[in-house]
Parts: structure tokens; C-alpha cells; sequence
């Protein structure tokens, strides 16, 4: 797998415009995100304003898609063809999760895999695209696209940083990588379907509602305790996995090698 | 060239949807119920697909991913809002801090009926639409293959992970695995199932890595497809029409000009 690509270099160019298309995705899930804290509705007894819908709907799922159209040709595919089997691993464990009615997703184990043998680049473009291709089976999910980008691209900045080279951190990195997530998707499920999909969060909003919370502050203090909960279990077990797997298969990810993720004595790249 | 032997049945059978058109109008339609916000139109869109449906010979299959989807939104929809909803004014039953009141239920049929609609516009399309014709459209509209390889892998991975995963738990259990018990034990069983499972997955991966590689699967050059996928003025048009309508919905609806539409019997949809 560590093995050089044989096909040509992309031009100056193509690159140029790769990089373009990934900060104008970020720029447009900020500034969604920013719009529609602004000017949430403060009356919603006749309904959600659909404006607020269309426009969260649309500038996520543009964001989105600028950073897969971005990122995506830039994989190696090594890392491509590692994708399908996250989304894979994404789907049967969030579907398995949420049909247990407990307020957790666990839906992102297979991106933050990636993210932690790839990179912060290859796990955003899989958070994206298991947003994607998930919603082939159940639509709801494609709205969190942005959200799911979020979690893949802090995940691989925590490992980056050395956030996996302890056991104990790993968690801690999850931790904080799901209140910001939980953050951005707040809106989302605010303003595009006016609540949480499963009933486990829908008792938590509820319970806040009744205490005469608005509805994006409710889900948002919903999101800010499950989330954070979900996503430290997510990294702790994803780094029992990398742990679990043979030294040899990890180090095969240059990633992996290059910035030293994994603890133990660093390792020369074997081209070097 | 030879006349197909065929011809008298292919003129009566109408074309194909190409993949293209299908997606558009799943958006355009999407985008549109969402624009005009009324509970009447998407359940009307959402009853309407659900004929779609039928006729395509695809109800079996949609209307029980429908369910699963729909029904744990609509309990936990109904609890939220028709039992808490502190902005409702007309007050129907209470029982201390349980107030179901008319705006709560109105949001909640609201809410609803417009995520039933477009669940089942894209369920309808997910479920009819012929993958391998989607990739190959795409790829020759310049889509990165990338992707095309990541949607068409991903649906057919799933049933055989799904068996594989049998297949290692029966392994495991021949070696003297026991599923059940605490959370302790059933945290290590599902240890024993799943580092296999991740560990074969990678190992075939790269193997799949090296056999794209030397194909020349990253390279920037187009692809000549094999796979026809036929296509008419007929549909471009309407892909363009219906873009078009959806594009100036959300125009008019963000922009606040959205006309309002008078209702018989003066319903408030």
C-alpha cells in the first residue's frame, strides 16, 4: 500500500484550484452556520420560516460538496479505497446504535479510522461522503454532511498532534471534537427537521423545551451532552483499533509514518 | 449497419430515465415542497411518490426503509413538540409540566409531513435509479471517478461485509466465544468480532489499492465508457425546466416574496 502512485502529478494548477475549492467549502459551512445563529427565528408558532431551512440545507450540503469535489482527487488510493469500508462501518454501527434508542450515534468510527491512518484532508472527504452515500438508504443524514466533515477533519488534526500517542488523550480529543460538532449540527436539526430524529435525544430536547428553552438552544444543549459522550467512546475505541492492528499494516499509511501518530519508536519512511 | 431485429417493440417501449433526469427532478421536487412549506403539498408529494412507487415495483422494498426512518422521527416529533411546545398559546390538555397545545401539534404535522416528503422523493429515487448508469453519467460529465468508485463500492461492500462478519463470529465461537452476559463480556465479544473484520478489511484494501494503481485509476486523463446510458432532448429540457423552477422557489421563498396562495374554505395548510 505504501507504494509510489505511477500516474502523473496534477498540474500547479489543478492544485491551485483544489485548495481553492476546499477553503470556499469551509467558508460556506461558516458562513451558514453564522447566518442562521443570527437570524433564527424567535417565533415559531406558525412554523419554521422554510428560508432558514433552504438556506441551511443548501449551504452545508454546498460546503460539502466543494470540499469531496476538492479533496478527492488528491487521495492516494491507498486511502481511497479505504472509504467504502468506513462508510460501511459507519453505517451498520450507526444503524445498529440507532435502533437501541440510546442518545448516542456512534456513526463515525469509520472516518475517524481514516482520519487517524490518513489525515485531517482524507477524513473530512469521508465524513462528507458517508453523509453522501448513506443517504441512499436514509436520507436524513444528508443535511449532517457538514457536521460529519467537521468530526473527520478534527479527528486527523488529533492525530496529527500526537492526541493518539496516549490511550487516555484520545478520548479527551474526542471529547472537544464533539462539542464542536455538536455545535454546527445543532441548526441543522433545528431548522431543517425542527428536532432530533431519534427518540432518545427527542426525551433530552424535550425535557429542555419544558423548561422553556427556544428550539435551537434546546437541541444545541441536547447535542452538547450527547455528542461529546458519543465521540470520546468513537476515539477511544477507534484507537483500541489501531492499537489492535499490526504494526506493519498501520505504518503502511505515510501519514501514519510522518507524523509519528502512533506511540513507539518512530519509524523512517522506507523510501527515505 | 443491419436494422435491430427488435425495432417494432423497442419504438412502443418508451426510453429510459436517464440517471440525470431522475436526480433532477427528486431535487427540484424536494427543494420546491420545502419552499412552499405547506403540510397539505407534502403529504400530497409524499402519497405521491408512494404511487410512484407501486408502479415502479419498488413499494416492497421503500416502504419499510420509509418506516424505519419515519416512524422513531414522528414518535420523537410528537413528544417534543405536542407535549412541550412552550411558544403555543392555545392550550388543549395540561398535566403540570405536559402542555399539549394546537401550535405544538400544528409544528409537529408541520414538521412531519414536510421531512415524510422528502424522505420518500429521495428514497424514490435511491431505490429506482440504476447505479452503475449514475457512475457512469457522471464520470462523463468530468466527476471525479474518485467518486463514482466510492458510491458504486460502498453499496455493494455492505452485504459482503455482512457475511463476512457471520462467517468470523462462527469462527470465533468454534474457538470458544460466548455472546451474551454483562457489558464486560459483550464489550469483548464484539472485540474479538470487529479487529478481525477491520484487520481483513484493510489487508483487502490494499490488495484492491495495488490492482487500481497499476491500472492507472488516479491518472487525470477522461475514460472512454462502455456503458451507454441513452439520454434525449426531451429530458435535457426538462432537467433544465425543473432546475430552473426549483432555483426561483428558493429565490422567491429566501427573499421573502413568496406569494401567498388562497385556499378554499379558508384551510391554513
Amino acid at each position: 500500500m505504501s507504494q509510489q502512485s505511477r500516474t502523473l502529478p496534477a498540474p500547479a494548477q489543478a492544485v491551485r484550484n483544489r485548495r481553492l475549492l476546499e477553503a470556499l467549502g469551509a467558508v460556506s459551512i461558516a458562513a451558514t452556520f453564522i447566518f442562521l445563529v443570527l437570524t433564527q427565528p424567535a417565533d415559531i408558532t406558525n412554523g419554521l420560516a422554510s428560508g432558514s431551512t433552504l438556506v441551511a440545507l443548501g449551504g452545508f450540503l454546498l460546503g460539502a460538496i466543494l470540499l469531496i469535489v476538492g479533496v478527492l482527487p488528491t487521495l492516494p488510493t491507498s486511502t481511497l479505497v479505504l472509504i467504502p469500508v468506513a462508510l460501511v462501518l459507519n453505517i451498520a454501527l450507526g444503524q445498529i446504535m440507532g435502533s437501541t434508542g440510546l442518545p448516542f450515534y456512534f456513526d463515525a468510527i469509520g472516518t475517524v479510522l481514516i482520519a487517524v491512518l490518513a489525515g485531517p484532508a482524507a477524513g473530512a472527504a469521508t465524513g462528507a461522503l458517508s453523509s453522501v452515500v448513506w443517504s441512499f438508504i436514509n436520507p436524513t443524514v444528508l443535511p449532517f454532511a457538514a457536521g460529519a466533515a467537521l468530526i473527520g477533519f478534527l479527528a486527523g488534526v488529533a492525530a496529527r498532534y500526537g492526541l493518539f500517542r496516549r490511550f487516555y488523550l484520545a478520548p479527551v480529543a474526542g471529547f472537544v471534537t464533539g462539542i464542536l460538532a455538536g455545535v454546527v449540527s445543532a441548526p441543522i436539526a433545528a431548522f431543517v427537521f425542527g428536532g432530533t430524529s431519534g427518540v432518545g435525544t427527542g426525551a433530552i430536547v424535550s425535557a429542555f423545551r419544558a423548561m422553556g428553552d427556544t428550539l435551537l438552544a434546546a437541541i444545541t444543549k441536547q447535542a452538547l451532552i450527547s455528542d461529546p459522550m458519543d465521540k470520546a467512546i468513537v476515539f477511544a475505541v477507534v484507537a483500541m483499533l489501531v492499537y489492535a492492528l499490526p504494526r506493519r499494516t498501520a505504518l503502511q499509511f505515510p501519514f501514519v509514518r510522518r507524523f509519528n501518530v502512533l506511540a513507539g519508536k518512530k519509524q523512517e519512511t522506507p523510501d527515505a | 449497419m443491419p436494422a435491430p431485429l427488435n425495432t417494432a417493440a423497442r419504438l412502443k417501449t418508451p426510453a429510459p430515465l436517464n440517471p440525470l433526469t431522475a436526480l433532477a427532478a427528486a431535487v427540484a421536487t424536494a427543494a420546491i415542497t420545502t419552499a412552499v412549506s405547506s403540510w397539505a403539498v407534502s403529504l400530497t408529494v409524499a402519497l405521491g411518490c408512494a404511487a410512484l412507487a407501486v408502479r415502479a415495483g419498488v413499494a416492497g422494498r421503500l416502504a419499510p426503509a420509509a418506516a424505519v426512518i419515519l416512524a422513531p422521527f414522528w414518535l420523537s416529533l410528537l413528544v417534543m413538540h405536542g407535549l412541550f411546545f412552550p411558544e403555543g398559546r392555545t392550550v388543549l390538555a395540561e398535566w403540570g409540566a405536559v402542555r399539549v397545545t394546537a401550535e405544538g401539534l400544528g409544528f409537529a404535522l408541520d414538521m412531519g409531513a414536510r421531512t415524510a416528503a422528502y424522505v420518500m422523493v429521495c428514497l424514490l429515487f435511491s431505490f429506482t435509479v440504476r447505479v452503475p448508469d449514475l457512475v457512469a453519467v457522471m464520470s462523463a460529465r468530468r466527476v471525479p471517478p474518485q467518486f463514482g468508485y466510492v458510491l458504486a463500492s460502498t453499496l455493494t461492500l455492505a452485504p459482503a461485509i455482512t457475511g463476512r462478519l457471520v462467517r468470523i463470529r462462527q469462527a470465533q465461537e468454534s474457538r470458544g466465544l460466548v455472546l451474551g452476559g454483562g457489558p464486560l463480556p459483550r464489550l469483548a465479544a464484539a472485540r474479538l468480532q470487529m479487529l478481525p473484520l477491520v484487520l481483513a478489511l484493510i489487508q483487502d484494501a490494499g490488495e484492491r489499492a495495488q490492482a487500481l494503481e497499476s491500472r492507472g485509476f488516479n491518472g487525470t486523463r477522461a475514460r472512454t465508457s462502455y456503458r451507454d446510458v441513452p439520454d434525449t432532448a426531451a429530458q435535457r429540457g426538462f432537467r433544465v425546466l425543473a432546475l430552473l423552477l426549483a432555483a426561483a422557489a428558493v429565490a422567491l421563498r429566501i427573499s421573502g416574496q413568496w406569494p401567498g396562495i388562497p385556499w378554499p374554505w379558508g384551510v391554513q395548510p
